[in-house]
């Protein structure tokens, strides 16, 4: 009896591995891998709208454009198109109608003086060692936005929630905004930057650390304005209940 | 900054007599506030306009001809008797009001010019200077435009609140869950800046935060209804 009862246990500890193992192998499976390589010339736009997963973009030092996607859904498309001056990647729109398509991760190597344009949903966004005109990262709800070792006269990140960091250098006459719902925002520049700025912060978690001079302009703690330097960029930085943080490069 | 401010700076701007600081401050502003950059483009539009086309207008090849041949025509259908009446004698107002005015293109385009800007600038000091019902009113009406903003906004808001509302029942659990847990970020972002407004009324930077905030609000709401 004692035996019967043992191969019963075994045979349904077994039944059970193996579906476990089917179903591992069917989500492996079910995941495809898209690569593909572009021609670039100078300056090439990277224009990419994806709806959920991790986007992540650096350079190299290549003239071409190298797409890496790991697709979760079978039923999720991603069709790339090329033009004389970008490469314009729409989720959105390859999927409308296609209902919950699930993540996709995106990995794109790029030239350094790439214009970076990236949108998602949900998912976070990391771009690193880029020198260009446009650096734009917006999550429309939850994301981090890590952007490392910039330089671009443009530079825009905005999320819902999740955290926001910048790394890198602002250029002369340059335009750089910030903004989050929920979340930290880290600034780490050189000490030596000249930029103009207006930090809000309702909540009066602003720490200017190093940048902090007797010029600037603290209103009631919840908003900073004034000039670093000589001025010579524009930063505007907007986080309505995380700590915004000034950090030397 | 306020949209009275701000207004006032758009003036300096368009004339090119901002300066470098207020120039940003003015930029921050007007991304925020739809109405203050409605008003902006309109005046950029009016002033564009009115640069472009100075001193364009063409006039009539040998204009002096070409009035004498309409008053000659005018002057042959009239019959004669007319011109041999004994003309009453007539009181300033009727002179003025019987003169007969000839006006080029160039002439009637600049009055027409010249009046519009000149009952602008009547209705706008006549606002500022008799328009509050007097200093301690201003106050109460900068107060009520903010309400109004607010409330126009709300429409629009409602509007696509409506139709996301339509569209959630598509939506997969995950993706409902993580537009309620934004947006309730973003409304408990609304509700502190209007508390703190609640507090105190003009409250330049809680004004700017609810702005922000409603805007984001709108933004995630359009992303969302086409799902």
């Amino acid at each position: 009896m004692k035996t019967e009862f043992l191969t019963r246990r075994a045979r349904f500890l077994a039944v059970g591995a193996l579906l476990a193992l089917t179903s591992l192998s069917f989500n492996v499976a079910a995941q495809q891998q898209l690569s593909r390589r572009y021609p670039a010339g100078k300056n090439v736009r990277i224009e990419l709208k994806n709806i959920s997963g991790t986007i992540t973009v650096e350079s190299w030092n290549k003239n071409e454009i190298r797409l890496t996607a790991t697709i979760e859904s079978k039923k999720a498309q991603v069709l790339p198109k090329q033009t004389d001056q970008s490469l314009v990647v729409d989720v959105m729109s390859d999927n409308r109608g296609r209902g919950d398509v699930g993540d996709i991760n995106f990995k794109l190597q790029v030239p350094v003086n790439s214009y970076v344009d990236l949108e998602t949903r949900t998912g976070n966004i990391n771009v690193a060692n880029i020198r260009s005109d446009l650096v734009r990262a917006h999550v429309s709800t939850e994301g981090d936005i890590i952007l490392t070792n910039i330089v671009a006269s443009k530079v825009v990140a905005q999320n819902v929630m999740g955290d926001i960091f910048f790394d890198g250098e602002f250029s002369s006459g340059g335009n750089y905004e910030f903004k989050s719902n929920k979340g930290n925002i880290t600034i780490r520049i050189p000490a030596n930057s000249d930029f103009h700025f207006v930090a809000s912060s309702p909540a009066r978690r602003i720490a200017m650390n190093d940048f902090w001079n007797n010029n600037l302009k603290s209103h009631d703690g919840r908003k900073y304005e004034g000039y670093v330097g000589g001025g010579g960029s524009s930063l505007s930085i907007i986080n309505y209940s995380g700590q915004i943080t000034f950090l030397r490069r | 900054m306020n949209c009275e401010t701000c207004q006032e700076l758009i003036h300096d701007l368009i004339d090119g007599s901002i300066t470098q600081r207020d120039e940003f401050t003015l930029n921050t502003h007007l991304k925020e506030c739809l109405d203050c950059e409605s008003v902006r483009q309109d005046l950029a539009s009016i002033v564009g306009f009115c640069r472009t086309q100075r001193g364009q207008y063409e006039a009539p090849p040998n204009e002096q001809a070409m009035w004498l041949r309409i008053r000659n025509v005018i002057e042959a259908e009239l019959p004669s008797r007319v011109a041999a009446t004994p003309e009453p004698p007539r009181s300033f107002l009727g002179r003025l009001m019987g003169r007969t005015w000839e006006l080029s293109l160039p002439q009637l385009a600049t009055s027409t010019v010249a009046i519009v800007l000149l009952v602008s600038l009547v209705t706008v000091v006549g606002l500022r200077r008799w328009g509050g019902y007097g200093p301690s009113a201003v106050p109460q009406v900068e107060a009520s435009n903010v309400n109004d903003r607010i409330w126009q906004r709300r429409q629009v808001i409602d509007y696509w609140n409506q139709r996301v509302e339509l569209n959630k029942a598509r939506w997969s659990p995950e993706m409902r869950e993580t537009f309620d847990r934004n947006m309730e970020v973003i409304d408990q972002a609304v509700a502190n800046s209007l508390d703190e407004l609640k507090r105190n009324p003009h409250d330049e930077i809680s004004e700017q935060m609810l702005n922000e905030s409603l805007n984001d609000k709108l933004a995630l709401l359009k992303e969302f209804s086409d799902l």
